[in-house]
């Protein structure tokens, strides 16, 4: 199944503001961004991403182990956003950035941590799509659970609709 | 592929060839406007198409259709395979999904579009297409034309760039509702529009300019949106005078909530 | 926009189904499987109320295909495209001072059973 992903020029820019701004301890930092839903042809799917909710400073927990950890409160508010977003089948999307160029893929620590996460959003949004992005500086990667779904499926394509365009395609070193 | 193909664009950036591949672009209507831009964006080396039209080239076509000629008449060549021909015979690598129909029929392809040509002929039509372009964030770029007067014929056009998050046609003052409301009641009334091949030409051209821009940068200027005018008596193409005065603000006219496919909350 | 929900109930009485739809600033109401006058082909199908001013219309009433009926109607709209579906409509005005829904709705589908 084909799974793209787009967002605008402007949210793409806010995005990697925030996620590169320094943090008083996290070496990195952590976000969520609202998606919505698009059919495409032959069944794919068109994840739109919307809004971005940065996480403040004092909700994330000093733990040297990881680039960064998010306490409750930031979990409760995805949980929400994801409770708020069922009349119009907006789902919750984690995004950070690893601070390189070329092509993101999923450390090890990306795959321990967030797809334990997904169930609890699917349980309160159950028809929309969840998941996770990670940037570079130049490209992106999208996971994507698909309503009811158990495993993820990862986005051929993300696609920054500004000026310039951008398009990172999974396989394509930028 | 000779590597001194696209060395007289080396102009537009060191990667911009890969930046150009790696777009796909949708040109509803492949008429008059469309078959220009067809043309141009082959020529500078788009690989990836979504292409509509459901018409066949007819002789009143011949004073304007890019690439269509008097055996096309005879052989009731459709418009979409005469674009297809353009294209492979320019880019014969390319993947290019034509769809013999209205794109509202099969609007699925063209949601994969990062940017959507209008080169229709209503301001319904151009609507609907904005629409669609703000629901699935596809860049929305709007050409037309048309000739007023019979005495003294004047030709006019625009182009328009409008772009998720950006102005829109109603934000620019192109489209309101006086206008779809005089072109409702006119319905079956329209008859045979003028249209000429330079006037299309030069605002494909801008069109396609615009475009080339977006995906490339050349021109580091950033372009949120555009209108651009068209005065065809006086051979040029000017900034509108309603943009050059208007203060541009965030757009009223579509919400978060309409963007995605469409969902309807049961009362 | 949202309206009361004694005239929400009361348009259910004409079809399955009410949603809210919006779109480009303006509110729909979405009617599923919308029963039509008599006389109608097809008897039954899914329709767009747009209670407030739409392309010179006070109010309009679109429906998921082009209708026969007992009159012969000027189908204006052919395949106009809101909410990612084809809509039609036919030039029918409908001048009513703070009607209800279903009377608004009623008075749209007289456009079926009156000669003019």
């Amino acid at each position: 199944m084909k799974i793209i992903v787009k967002l605008t020029g402007a949210l793409h820019a806010e995005i990697l503001r925030d996620l590169t701004r320094r943090h008083p301890f996290a070496v990195e930092r952590v976000g969520f961004v609202s998606a919505r839903i698009g059919t495409l042809a032959d069944d794919g799917r068109l994840i739109l991403l919307t809004r971005y909710h940065s996480i403040p400073d004092d909700e994330y927990v000093n733990d040297p182990s990881v680039g960064a950890r998010i306490g409750s409160e930031a979990i409760t508010w995805a949980m929400q956003a994801a409770y708020h977003g069922r009349p119009q089948r907006e789902g919750i999307f984690h995004i950070h950035l690893h601070g390189h160029r070329g092509e993101t893929g999923m450390s090890g620590v990306d795959n321990r941590e967030i797809p334990p996460m997904i169930p609890g959003f699917q349980s309160v949004g159950r028809d929309a799509v969840h998941g996770f992005v990670i940037l570079s500086l130049d490209h992106g990667s999208a996971w994507v659970w698909l309503p009811g779904d158990q495993e993820p499926i990862q986005a051929m394509d993300m696609a920054v609709i500004g000026s310039p365009i951008g398009v990172f395609q999974r396989g394509r070193r930028k | 592929m000779n590597a001194d193909r696209y060395s007289r664009q080396s102009f537009l950036g060191t990667d911009s060839e890969e930046f150009i591949a790696r777009c796909t672009v949708a040109v509803p209507g492949l008429g008059g406007g469309g078959s220009h831009i067809v043309q141009q964006l082959a020529h500078i080396g788009f690989q990836s198409y979504v292409l509509y039209d459901d018409d066949i080239v007819e002789e009143s076509n011949l004073n304007r259709l890019i690439g269509a000629r008097f055996a096309d008449v005879l052989a009731e060549t459709p418009k979409l395979h005469l674009a297809k021909m353009m294209i492979y015979g320019l880019q014969p690598q390319a993947n290019v999904r034509g769809f013999a129909c209205k794109w509202q029929n099969h609007p699925e392809p063209m949601r994969e579009c990062q940017i959507a040509f209008g080169c229709v002929d209503s301001y319904k039509g151009r609507e609907e297409l904005e629409i669609a372009c703000r629901r699935y964030l596809m860049h929305y770029i709007d050409v037309g034309m048309d000739v007023h007067g019979t005495d003294r014929p004047v030709i006019g056009g625009q182009v328009i760039l409008s772009s998720p998050g950006g102005p829109c046609m109603r934000c620019m003052g192109f489209l309101n509702d006086e206008k779809l409301a005089q072109e409702a009641a006119r319905y079956g009334k329209a008859g045979a529009r003028p249209q000429v091949v330079w006037p299309n030409g030069v605002l494909a051209s801008t069109a396609v300019g615009l475009a080339v821009d977006l995906v490339t940068n050349w021109t580091k200027k950033h372009r949120s949106h555009a209108y651009l005018v068209y005065d065809g008596n006086e051979a040029s193409v000017n900034e509108s005078f309603t943009l050059r005065n208007l203060k541009i603000q965030p757009c009223s006219h579509f919400a978060v909530s309409d963007v995605g496919d469409p969902v309807c909350v049961e009362l | 926009m949202s309206y009361p929900q004694e005239q929400i109930d009361e348009l259910k009485r004409y079809c399955t189904k009410v949603s809210a739809l919006s779109e480009g600033g303006i509110a729909f109401l979405y009617l599923e499987e919308l029963r039509l006058p008599a006389g109608c082909k097809p008897e039954i199908c899914d329709a767009l109320l747009c209670p407030s001013a739409k392309d010179s219309y006070p109010s309009r009433l679109y429906f998921s295909a082009q209708i026969t009926g007992p009159y012969t109607r000027n189908w204006n709209v052919t395949g106009a495209r809101i909410g990612e579906k084809n809509w039609w409509a036919f030039s029918w005005k409908v001048e009513l001072s703070a009607p209800t829904l279903a009377q608004l709705l009623v008075a749209h589908l007289n456009g079926f059973a009156k000669e003019k």
